[in-house]
């Protein structure tokens, strides 16, 4: 199994220890990853503002780049749920659908794909809340959500659970939004920032020294957030933390 | 062509196909307990309350002073309760309105709610149920349905009654601040009396 | 179409500059969402509910022709008088001729959202009619001289101290009660001579019964039964789409709406209109404005199942700290952002974005529209038809573009890397550099990953990918 590494922008650009961790862990699990160098973007923010058209361009380059692979993983759970559900700015040919149908975020890879039962190497003694983007939760279903009523599950718990030394909390409101919202956070930058504050608040009150999750973007939100209220909370992706951060 | 036409012809052109979209079977869902005890459960929820005799022998209208003491006009459309005031002398909602205590039986309650319907059959005028400051309600157990779908497919008064009404406790609001308050327009409490 | 776009981040700024107020209506809105939870946990068949009216709802649509006109002929039937509206104008003429024919100027009414899209008061007002919200936030919101901002609880954006002020003016209390027992004590005071001394009533209605010409009309307050028993003569504006087929099938639907809306198991007063009461006339108003014509928007007609909780409201963490009023239009929230588009493309043209897509809507909502997805649809049907702002526009239009070619890509990076301190354009389009209003920038960072992997993993380099084959 071939895999193509996907980093998304502002991981590549504010993040990058969150992509080298993805890019470790996976040749840890000794799997056989590639990361193509001509990438960009999927696409997501001009989809999801509306101006589809203006994706085709990053969704056929996304698909030059990444067709040839047997599976494609990515550290983001919106940039999955735009490949996944949305990605149609472009034809849809074979290729096309291939890339689309075979696009994970590492979390349910981990989980669905890989099965991965232990991280020997992983550490964490840390307090730590886990913030699932709307993106992983509510579209990738990658957890139980608030709303249905459903048997509770969580894929990226089930990874956490077999780190050593890591602690939880759960914060009053687990599964609410945090405001990120791609360019929502500066169209309606007010709102976006309350909802951010009132996330690590939530968090910090609840004892975390960490929120962990599988989405940088909502984190890179969440510490804009933080540091300008001066709430003590530190960020991490999960990535990191499977992949033995000794932080 | 009169609205009506215009409406229906423009529905017409931008249905969805029918086909597509089946009308499901009649539902019949949830907990079938039409017990007392579910439903004064219910009915507790919504604020509501039941009235029972004190002492053995206690009669309706000596149960209703007890509860409502500083109650002066009551007024009564069965024969299980005399008030004070004879039913026949509501004629308009101006009447209605000086009651203190309205007394009446309703034909059936709800258990999974604490509903209890009332119609015109059971009100000298309709509005005799909501002017009244508080309620007495006479139920009988066996006339007790189990919840929303059993009461709409089994009761034959939805389909008789021109104004029936489920009521589940008393009058409410937590429009102001979100604090609840029982007694908003209509009555401030509501008493069922098993018989 | 020529009205400016509702500026809703802006008046969603100023709500926010409020804490007191904010904090309340979170926290509030917060526990009628947690209040609804605990009611589906209560219920094992809770998702088989709204599978079921979901259904109902789809079905009564597609055949909403033929229920109509079942209930009007039921309806005729049974005494009631049905008219057709096309639109809010010919509903208020509609109402107006009908209230003049009786002499009637002074008129009760309990909640109706139609009414509001109708704009109907102020029409009554000037024909000389006296009209009279009885529910109690609706009462708050009309003598404020305020849409309803919230399609449940409609003066929930305000205070007890708010309240205390507006009804010290109109009803001579003090304007320092701090107790809302007082407040609604003094609104029951101040409606029972209005309620006893009116000759007319109207209601809406939330069901529609096809088989049987039956509508109901569901109030905590009793104000609905009071609206219609009191005065003789009774009007109720209903929307087209309110329809259901069969009695059994308002089982689903009660069950549903009260635990969806504030977590009550049901509304105190579930009232089933069938035809006049004795002595009395009973009008039935069916209005289109806009309904056949959304039916046809193959991505939004099932927006027409909405049943008017408010659920995606409650749970809306956007609506929570924006308030209902920043929404500019009737229908505010998540449902009104994909539906009031459908009445002003240009005014309502900011809605859809007013939304992290985050999904918690579509997922509370008791009949299961699939709201999220209709608000990203909603962002390509304006951009399609021109109704986002240009500069918004033409920096997608860049960003598109950019993200199509690599080096290029690359080259902006390392541009922007140079003065790392600012947000960089090419990451969130930032126009006017809102981020950092109220919120810290990102740290620089020494290399990109692009740069380290080219550094660490160059392909044909010992360790890579490459060089294992």
């Amino acid at each position: 199994m071939k895999i193509g590494l996907f980093v998304p922008c502002y991981i590549d650009a504010f993040y990058p220890e969150a992509g080298i961790a993805t890019l470790e862990l996976l040749e840890k699990l000794g799997q056989d990853v590639e990361y193509p160098l001509d990438q960009t973007c999927c696409g997501q923010p001009m989809g999801n503002s509306g101006c589809n058209s203006d994706a085709a361009a990053a969704e056929a380059l996304f698909v030059r780049n990444f067709a040839k692979y047997d599976k494609i993983v990515m550290p983001s759970g919106s940039c999955t749920h735009h490949v996944r559900d949305n990605f149609d700015a472009i034809e849809q040919t074979d290729e096309v659908r291939h890339v689309r149908e075979n696009t994970f975020e590492l979390v349910e890879f981990l989980h669905d794909i890989l099965k991965v039962d232990a991280f020997p190497w992983a550490e964490f003694n840390h307090t730590v809340g886990l913030h699932n983007s709307c993106g992983t939760l509510r579209a990738l279903r990658t957890a139980s959500m608030s709303e249905l009523g459903e048997k509770p599950f969580s894929k990226p718990m089930d990874l956490l659970g077999k780190v050593r030394g890591i602690r939880f909390v759960t914060p009053r409101r687990p599964d609410e939004c945090c405001g990120f919202g791609g360019t929502f956070s500066v169209t309606e930058e007010a709102v976006s920032s309350q909802m951010g504050l009132d996330k690590v608040r939530d968090h910090h009150e609840a004892g975390a020294e960490y929120i962990v999750s599988a989405d940088s973007s909502c984190m890179m939100h969440q510490q804009g957030c933080a540091e300008r209220a001066g709430v003590p909370i530190r960020f991490i992706h999960i990535a990191q933390i499977l992949n033995g951060a000794a932080q | 062509m009169s609205a009506r036409d215009e409406i229906l012809q423009a529905l017409r052109a931008n249905r969805p196909t029918p086909e597509n979209h089946p009308l499901p079977p009649v539902a019949t869902l949830g907990d079938m307990d039409a017990s007392r005890e579910r439903f004064i459960a219910s009915l507790k929820i919504l604020g509501g309350d039941v009235l029972e005799p004190a002492t053995p022998g206690e009669t309706l209208d000596e149960a209703i002073a007890r509860r409502h003491p500083d109650a002066k006009i009551i007024c009564s459309n069965v024969p299980e309760a005399r008030g004070t005031l004879p039913v026949e002398k509501i004629r308009t909602p101006q009447d209605a309105a000086m009651i203190d205590v309205t007394v009446v039986r309703a034909p059936f309650g709800i258990a999974e709610m604490g509903s209890i319907f009332l119609s015109e059959a059971q009100l000298p005028i309709n509005s005799f149920a909501h002017l009244g400051q508080h309620i007495v309600v006479l139920l009988s157990a066996s006339e007790l349905t189990a919840n929303m779908h059993t009461a709409y497919q089994q009761r034959p008064e939805f389909r008789s009654a021109n104004y029936g009404v489920l009521m589940s406790g008393p009058s409410a609001t937590a429009d102001i601040q979100g604090v609840l308050i029982r007694g908003a327009q209509g009555v401030r409490s509501l008493s069922v009396w098993f018989t | 179409m020529s009205e400016r776009p509702v500026n809703h981040a802006r008046a969603a700024e100023h709500f926010l500059e409020d804490k007191p107020h904010l904090q309340f209506h979170d926290e509030r809105l917060w526990d009628m969402r947690q209040k609804r939870d605990a009611q589906m946990h209560i219920l094992p068949e809770w998702q088989e509910l709204r599978e079921e009216a979901s259904r109902i709802k789809e079905h009564t649509l597609s055949r909403l022709p033929e229920y109509l006109e079942q209930f009007e002929e039921n309806a005729k039937k049974n005494g009631i008088h049905v008219h057709w509206a096309r639109d809010g104008a010919e509903h208020n003429r509609i109402v107006g001729e009908i209230l003049k024919a009786h002499g009637a100027h002074n008129l009760i009414k309990s909640k109706s959202m139609v009414t509001e899209e109708c704009d109907m008061r102020p029409y009554l007002e000037k024909q000389g009619v006296r009209v009279t919200e009885t529910d109690l936030g609706e009462r708050i919101q009309q003598l404020d001289d305020q849409l309803p901002s919230h399609i449940v609880v409609p003066a929930v954006h305000k205070l007890t101290s708010d309240v205390a002020k507006i009804f010290a003016k109109d009803y001579n209390t003090d304007p320092n009660i701090r107790d809302p027992h007082l407040l609604a004590e003094a609104q029951r005071q101040a409606a029972r001579p209005v309620i006893l001394g009116a000759d007319s009533g109207m209601t809406g209605g939330n069901f529609v019964v096809a088989e049987t010409g039956t509508f109901v009309v569901c109030t905590n307050e009793g104000n609905a039964d009071l609206s219609a028993t009191v005065p003789n003569l009774h009007i109720a504006t209903i929307g087209i789409e309110r329809l259901v087929p069969r009695m059994a099938d308002l089982g689903v639907f009660v069950r549903l709406l009260s635990r969806s809306a504030l977590g009550s198991p049901i509304t105190q007063y579930t009232t089933h209109f069938r035809g006049p009461q004795k002595g009395g006339e009973m009008h039935v108003v069916l209005v289109d404005n806009g309904r056949s014509a959304r039916l046809g928007m193959e991505d939004f007609w099932t927006s027409l199942k909405c049943i008017r909780c408010g659920a995606c409201m409650n749970t809306c963490p956007v609506y929570r700290r924006s308030g209902g009023l920043s929404y500019g239009a009737v229908y505010s929230g998540p449902i009104g952002a994909i539906i009031d588009p459908t009445f002003n493309e240009r005014k309502y043209s900011t809605l859809p974005y007013a939304s992290t897509l985050n999904g918690s809507c579509t997922n509370v909502c008791p009949v299961k529209i699939n709201i999220h997805e209709q608000l990203y649809k909603w962002r390509r049907v304006l951009v399609q038809h021109h109704e986002m702002p240009f500069v918004k526009r033409e920096i997608m239009h860049m960003a598109g573009k950019l993200m199509g070619q690599p080096k290029l890509y690359r080259a902006a990076i390392k541009a922007t890397e140079v003065s790392l301190s600012t947000m960089p354009r090419f990451v969130l389009y930032n126009w006017l550099n809102p981020w950092g209003r109220h919120r810290e920038n990102p740290h620089p960072v020494k290399q990109t990953f692009n740069d380290w992997y080219r550094k660490n993993r160059k392909p044909g380099k010992e360790g890579t990918p490459e060089a294992k084959k």
